[in-house]
């Protein structure tokens, strides 16, 4: 099945664009839906709880075996149940019933826009064994079908809206999407085919190399980029229409994302003697060659940015560079003059040495601070989501 | 869909009335109500099964409940497809539950499995003083439409068992047994692909 995947899930153009159609209004109608226009009592409303089932549905394209995909489904339906039972409790009300469970399901779905929803309930609906999808996986799996097709055809009766309120929440909502994102079609397309064969990294290797197996573990694992570009995409294109250029920092933040989920990073680095080296446990000797090194990486750089055609994107971090060549040349004189001076000195003398120079120096490109200081800010943003994946 | 083999009946039965007439309550009298502790659901809430002996076959209940809301009624047909039997529920204080009890009635006749059992129940039976629909007429109404009908209370109860009982006599006996034993191979090539599947 693992090798069939591509072929079986999602394959046909009306499975896709029907996915793709799903997910746009749930995009839509998740910002702003209420509770109360799917008739859910005050007691039993939690939505903070309800983040555990959306997350449990959020999982379904992690996994490829129609029966695990089932038990996504599963246990999103058993987090709802188990809460609305607590809520029940706590509040002395009658045991809640399909009543409260269907409105929130419903809910929790729209909420948490699982990924091909269409194409994952017809995966399963075809290749579940049938003696297998029976009593209580049936009636569950039912109810994901009937909130499939109730998101579907959702209108402003469905959701008890006036006809002119439903279609001002709609519009507003699709306006903040395209804020958002400028690119809202072009991205959902994206991530839908990206997000169709990125399920499990692991399992991933096999299917994009099916005859390399044993290289996907050596070579720089493919599914992590497609995972990049996913999750960039939004990024980026903010970005792009801001720069109108398509920056040196956007592949290094792509690197460093790349970077990030190696595990042999420190063998990378064994090319750059002086990565690890603090300051105090270089010697003179060193210096000069730590001086070539660097002019080194610096004209690579440069050619680099040349290369990629436009101006140099990262033009503060070529001054940067200069500053330091200059800074580690002064100080290859101020070191030979006098060996014997504390290497913690030193140390400090050249941070103070250096910021004087910048301090001194007027900033000679105003644009490239910009584009320096908005590359940070995206390297920022994309830790942080790289945080987020690495703990889901 | 009830299928029986030495006598065991699987049937699934679909629960249906407005929001509030009491659907879940009755269902979980019958089933709390027999066996405490037994409770061969796991996930809970809104499905449940439950198995009855009656006189000459063990009936095994997989039930069903949906979600009364106006906004859903279109979703029924999905949850009513294939189901052996139906309890359509309404509350006796409400005359507003019976009128859409009337509707899924005449729903289930048109479109529902023609071999339906189906049970009209008046829930609530306890509260007479807030009666609003009187027991002739529902009685009347489910004679002219050949359904049984039973006034039921959760809270006491009452009748509940009965409704379950009724139904399952009147589940059909005489199925022609599609799967004797081991596997039977038939000459339906369309059909075969389409129920093929494998790592399930």
């Amino acid at each position: 099945m693992t090798k069939l995947y591509t072929h079986v899930f999602a394959s046909a153009p009306d499975d896709v664009k029907i996915d793709e159609q799903l997910s746009e209004k749930m995009a839509l109608v998740q910002q702003f839906v209420q509770p109360e226009n799917l008739d859910i009592k005050p007691t039993f409303r939690n939505e903070t709880s309800w983040l555990l089932a959306q997350k449990e549905l959020q999982k379904i394209n992690m996994c490829k075996a129609p029966r695990d995909k089932l038990v996504c489904i599963l246990n999103c339906c058993k987090v709802i149940n188990n809460l609305l039972h607590n809520a029940a409790i706590a509040s002395d009300e009658n045991p809640p019933g399909a009543d409260e469970f269907l409105p929130v399901l419903i809910y929790v779905t729209i909420k948490a826009n699982p990924p091909q929803l269409h194409s994952n309930l017809l995966y399963i609906q075809r290749y579940r064994r049938q003696s297998r999808l029976v009593a209580e996986a049936a009636y569950f799996f039912t109810n994901m079908l009937s909130a499939e097709s109730f998101i579907s055809n959702i209108d402003a009766k469905a959701l008890s809206m006036d006809e002119t309120e439903f279609e001002k929440n709609m519009e507003s909502a699709q306006a903040l999407l395209s804020g958002l994102s400028t690119d809202f079609d072009g991205f959902s397309v994206q991530t839908d085919e990206s997000a169709a064969p990125v399920p499990c990294a692991e399992e991933e290797k096999p299917r994009h190399r099916p005859r390399n197996v044993n290289k996907g573990t050596v070579l720089p694992p493919k599914p992590p980029q497609t995972e990049t570009r996913t999750e960039k995409a939004p990024v980026t294109n903010e970005q792009e229409s801001i720069l109108k250029v398509p920056s040196l920092s956007d592949l290094e933040n792509k690197g460093a994302d790349m970077l990030l989920k190696e595990d042999r990073t420190s063998k990378i680095f064994e090319e750059y003697p002086y990565f690890f080296a603090h300051a105090g446990d270089l010697t003179i000797n060193e210096v000069e060659d730590l001086l070539t090194n660097y002019k080194q990486i610096v004209l690579k750089y440069i050619c680099l940015s040349k290369g990629m055609g436009g101006p140099v994107s990262s033009p503060n971090s070529h001054k940067q560079a200069m500053d330091h060549a200059e800074t580690v040349n002064e100080h290859v004189e101020t070191v030979k003059e006098a060996v014997d001076t504390g290497k913690a000195e030193m140390n400090e003398e050249s941070e103070s040495s250096s910021a004087e120079q910048t301090a001194d120096k007027p900033f000679p490109f105003e644009e490239g601070a910009f584009d320096f200081h908005s590359s940070r800010d995206e390297a920022v943003v994309l830790k942080s989501e790289t945080a987020e994946e690495t703990s889901q | 869909m009830a299928s029986t083999g030495n006598k065991n009946i699987n049937a699934k039965l679909v629960l249906l009335g407005d929001v509030g007439a009491g659907k879940s309550s009755l269902v979980l009298r019958f089933v709390k109500g027999q066996f405490v502790e037994f409770q061969e659901s796991t996930i809970g809430a809104a499905f449940f099964s439950q198995t009855l002996a009656v006189n000459d076959a063990t009936v095994k209940f997989e039930i069903w409940d949906t979600a009364g809301q106006e906004r859903y009624h279109s979703l029924a047909p999905m949850y009513y497809r294939g189901a052996a039997a139906a309890i359509i529920v309404y509350d006796i204080t409400n005359q507003a539950s019976f009128e859409r009890a009337k509707k899924w009635v005449q729903e289930l006749q048109a479109q529902g499995n023609p071999n339906m059992v189906m049970a009209l129940a008046g829930n609530k039976a306890d509260l007479l003083d807030a009666r609003k629909v009187t027991s002739e007429e529902a009685q009347s109404y489910a004679q002219e439409n050949g359904l049984f009908f039973m006034e039921t209370s959760a809270k006491t109860a009452a009748n509940v068992n009965d409704v379950f009982y009724e139904i399952a006599k009147r589940l059909p006996r005489v199925q022609p047994a599609p799967n004797p034993s081991g596997m039977v191979l038939m000459d339906r090539p369309a059909e075969r692909t389409a129920s093929a599947s494998c790592c399930s």
